[in-house]
């Protein structure tokens, strides 16, 4: 039972600093990307459309695959705790 | 005045060192002397610094505690400086299981079992710990491993602590640029359209009240002003 409530207030607790991080992640590359155009506009292509291609290629990339480590990393540091307290 | 409010920000600081104080692992230097178990009563007073029955149990109003009783060095400035004395401790050995704080610890038989080898020998050890001994409140710090060292003076670094607060130093910053970026990108700009339309909505009135006050105005003589 106690195993259970650690499972769901982990879960609760680990998505919040996921969506955190995302939307923290995203933001901070949208900023960048609006940067860029307005240090040098790409002739033909307006600023959203600059921005969306931008955001697009990003949800592409790596960087949102390993925030999912929010998830995997605190699994490892416990199976590591719980091997290093209770082997003997 | 200024004084209770440097009192009111302390507080929280204080509050937040005891409980890291409390809850990180610390290492004692000790020689083992012994293990018992006593029947423990607990009060509302020191229940909160006692864990619960083991892991697989069920908790009762009353139940045995393990205890593991040893010489230990004597030490300053939270374990970094050790000195030449000793003076006794006593640990409890609890399971801390899937519940706070996160030790997760299911060996506490084993580890009385360690407890009682060691006591039959005269070897150092060191103790990796959590909580505080108090005399007033009956409490005592859970033992959560056992490790044999070379002398009184091992010198063990502790690794934990070193990551645990590296981690906290880091997120300390991702919390803070997350929140000005949140700041600067949600926040300001709706603050920003709030105060243009205010402003927009006075100019509004003021070109309005200034129609009037013209067509008012155009009621006067001129000859009056």
């Amino acid at each position: 039972m106690a195993f259970v409530r650690l499972l769901i207030f982990a879960l609760v607790g680990l998505t919040v600093v996921y969506w955190s991080l995302s939307l923290y992640s995203a933001s901070l590359r949208r900023e960048r990307l609006e940067d860029d155009y307005d240090a040098n506009p790409v002739p033909g292509q307006t600023r959203e459309a600059y921005v969306a291609a931008g955001m697009a290629a990003y949800r592409k990339g790596l960087r949102p695959k390993l925030l999912l480590g929010v998830y995997v990393v605190p699994i490892v540091v416990v199976s590591v705790i719980i091997y290093v307290v209770n082997n003997n | 005045m200024r004084a209770i409010f440097f009192l009111l920000r302390l507080l929280p600081i204080l509050a937040l060192g005891g409980f890291l104080h409390y809850v990180l692992p610390q290492h004692d230097t000790v020689q083992i002397t012994s293990t018992e178990v006593i029947r423990t009563d607990f009060s509302n007073l020191n229940r909160i610094f006692y864990a619960q029955a083991d892991n697989g149990g069920v908790e009762q109003a009353t139940r045995d505690l393990r205890l593991i009783n040893t010489t230990k060095v004597r030490t300053y400035l939270l374990g970094f400086m050790p000195t030449d004395r000793t003076e006794v401790m006593v640990y409890r050995n609890e399971d801390t299981g899937w519940i706070w704080p996160p030790y997760f610890k299911f060996d506490s038989a084993d580890l009385q079992a360690e407890a009682s080898a060691a006591a039959r020998a005269d070897g150092w050890y060191s103790i990796t710990h959590y909580g505080w001994r108090n005399r007033w409140l009956s409490i005592y710090p859970n033992a959560v491993r056992i490790t044999p060292v070379d002398g009184p003076n091992p010198g063990i670094v502790p690794w934990f602590n070193i990551f645990f607060f590296s981690f906290l130093f880091v997120a300390f910053f991702v919390v803070r640029g997350m929140w000005r970026q949140f700041r600067e990108r949600m926040i300001d700009p709706s603050i920003d359209a709030a105060e243009h339309q205010f402003d927009e909505a006075r100019a509004g009135l003021a070109q309005r009240r200034s129609g009037l006050r013209r067509w008012l105005d155009s009621w006067k003589s001129k000859g009056r002003q």
